[in-house]
């Protein structure tokens, strides 16, 4: 008997610190990560060298603006499979323009961005007004982009021409906190993540979100509109993969048709090994931002180690069905008897 | 038009393909008045309901709030008029806290449309203790970890403080322990003091029998009753009249 059980033992009195700390769904994946960092650096001083840190954060940022895109979409019980075509196509739109004369960078760069809008508007509204599953809208649209990034660029990738543009060293200029070297997307990344947060867990657009990812019908009775909730979060995931890809081919200074293949599994992963439901409802920046960084340790980390490359996706695959009955495990004791 | 009548349907047919769920049937509710629907399975119970909740649309009739004509298109037409529709599995969002799913749809906000959870927190604690649940359940606490009857109480709190005129508690007391049936009718006599109508479906009649003032009796599509007064007969003479059999 539930009830009973809760006059005796009232949670908001007896919880510790701790207790709440421990009960909270990205208490695994923080372990995890823990663990992952003091075993790699037990096994290579170099792990934690100025040099690999430095590698590793340049990194992070652009796949972990994926993640946050899909951490939102996915809380309203929707994904998007696109994000790595996007990632891949809208620079390309922006060094091309550029490259060829069109327009300015500053014009090209948002008309990539508008892109994106129109990429999201189109999956929103083909999963929310025709009733397509989002696995097959955003497949078709996975497939439509990245057909149009390999045809426009004939397969060649786009080299970055000379630019005195501020917008490159806005976007991903550099600068050293020691020795370590930090590129400005990870300041993005982390005003992103900071935004996101905010708009997940305490603003009432977050409560619309997480509304129509956990119960749709009874949302829409209650006057929340879920519908364009849902666009504007397809819109969001598109322009944040646009951003992200720019952000990759100014680093890199190579924008390659071909980059970002893979990349929505793998974001995917990161954010439902940080906590986020598959099936909506329930989200969360800080399990995404803990689920990056899980992934990106381990495949960097595994470099350090004698295990081979290619075994990689070994590791990745173990850490996904782990956690996840991890996940599966504290949910079930979380509302045993209920 | 009766005096403080609040709701009226009038003469409301309804097809399912070519089965007639109802027949040319009316029902008013008066203000702060509490009307008790009874009928067998399939008299038409749950149909009329679910029109006047916006949940289906009558094929003919109409109905009238205030004694003016509404069109109620779907559930968030009725909710604006101030028609609230509480069912068995309530129309709660499970992963969201009891105070998030009271003000789910008109949530206070700050500025940055920052919610103002301390208000919700407040409120919310505030109404659970006036739907009877005395227990200390936070108001954070999520609903997937609350009881059926305790859902329940969620739902009613949400009907009471956005002051629905018109409350519809369809089966309530389904699947609830005795203390939670309890709480459930001492809040439908509690809602007609403080100004609400309710409608009362429900198979147990004793519930219904001890806190209606009128009970509406439905039989294949139609009204068979529909001014009976609790007060002045059995029992089992309502159980005929829902049955059919004469006494």
């Amino acid at each position: 008997m539930a009830l009973i059980d809760r006059v005796e033992s009232p949670p908001a009195e007896r919880t510790s610190l701790v207790q709440f700390l421990i009960a909270r769904p990205e208490f695994g994946p923080f372990v995890l990560l823990v663990l992952e960092i003091v075993v790699f650096n037990a096994l290579s001083p170099a792990f934690l060298s100025a040099l690999n840190i430095s590698n590793l954060l340049a990194f992070v940022p652009e796949l972990g603006m994926l993640a946050l895109g899909m951490t939102m979409l996915m809380t309203a019980g929707e994904f998007d499979l696109s994000v790595g075509s996007v990632f891949g196509f809208t620079p390309i739109v922006m060094w091309t323009l550029y490259n060829e004369g069109v327009t300015g960078l500053e014009a090209a760069f948002i008309i990539s961005l508008l892109l994106a809008v129109l990429i999201g508007a189109v999956n929103g509204f083909m999963v929310t007004r025709l009733k397509i599953p989002s696995f097959l809208v955003t497949l078709g649209m996975l497939l439509v982009v990245r057909g149009t990034a390999l045809y426009i660029t004939d397969g060649f990738p786009q080299s970055r021409w000379t630019t005195d543009s501020p917008l490159l060293g806005i976007l991903v200029g550099d600068f050293r906190i020691g020795e370590i070297r930090i590129f400005n997307s990870l300041l993005w990344f982390i005003a992103f993540s900071i935004i996101l947060g905010y708009i997940l867990m305490l603003s009432r657009a977050g409560n619309w979100i997480q509304a129509a990812g956990g119960n749709p019908n009874s949302a829409r009775a209650r006057g929340v509109r879920v519908d364009r909730t849902k666009i504007m979060l397809f819109i969001l995931t598109a322009v944040i993969s646009a951003w992200a890809g720019i952000t990759s081919s100014i680093r890199v200074a190579t924008a390659n048709p071909n980059s970002g293949t893979g990349y929505e599994l793998e974001v995917i992963a990161m954010v439902v090994i940080g906590g986020t439901a598959l099936t909506g409802g329930r989200g969360t920046i800080i399990g995404t931002l803990l689920g990056v960084f899980i992934l990106r340790v381990m495949r960097n980390g595994i470099n350090f180690t004698d295990v081979p490359g290619l075994a990689y996706n070994i590791f990745i695959g173990g850490i996904i069905l782990g956690m996840m009955a991890l996940h599966s495990w504290l949910e079930r004791r979380h509302h045993a008897g209920t | 038009m009766m005096i403080n009548e609040l709701v009226r349907m009038h003469h409301i047919n309804k097809y399912f393909g070519r089965v007639q769920a109802l027949n040319d049937v009316s029902l008013s509710v008066r203000k702060q008045e509490i009307v008790g629907l009874l009928g067998d399975n399939g008299a038409g119970k749950s149909t009329l309901i679910k029109i006047l909740s916006g949940a289906l649309r009558a094929d003919s009739g109409e109905i009238t709030m205030h004694g003016k004509r509404v069109d109620i298109r779907n559930t968030t037409d009725a909710i604006k008029m101030g028609i609230e529709t509480i069912y068995q599995d309530s129309a709660l969002v499970p992963q969201l806290s009891i105070a998030r799913n009271i003000f789910l749809g008109r949530e206070p906000t700050r500025m940055f449309d920052l919610m103002d959870q301390q208000k919700m927190n407040d409120v919310a604690s505030k109404l659970l203790k006036q739907v009877g649940i005395s227990k200390n359940i936070p108001p954070t606490t999520p609903v997937s970890a609350l009881s059926g009857g305790e859902r329940q109480a969620v739902s009613i709190a949400r009907a009471l403080y956005f002051e629905s005129e018109l409350i519809i508690l369809d089966e309530p007391t389904n699947n609830l322990g005795v203390e939670e049936t309890q709480g459930v009718l001492r809040f439908v006599r509690n809602a007609r003091d403080t100004g609400h109508s309710c409608i009362l479906i429900a198979h147990n009649i004793y519930h219904v029998f001890q806190v209606v003032d009128r009970i509406v009796v439905l039989r294949r599509g139609k009204t068979v009753a529909d001014d009976i007064d609790p007060k002045k007969t059995t029992i089992e003479a309502v159980e005929h009249v829902i049955t059919g059999m004469s006494l």
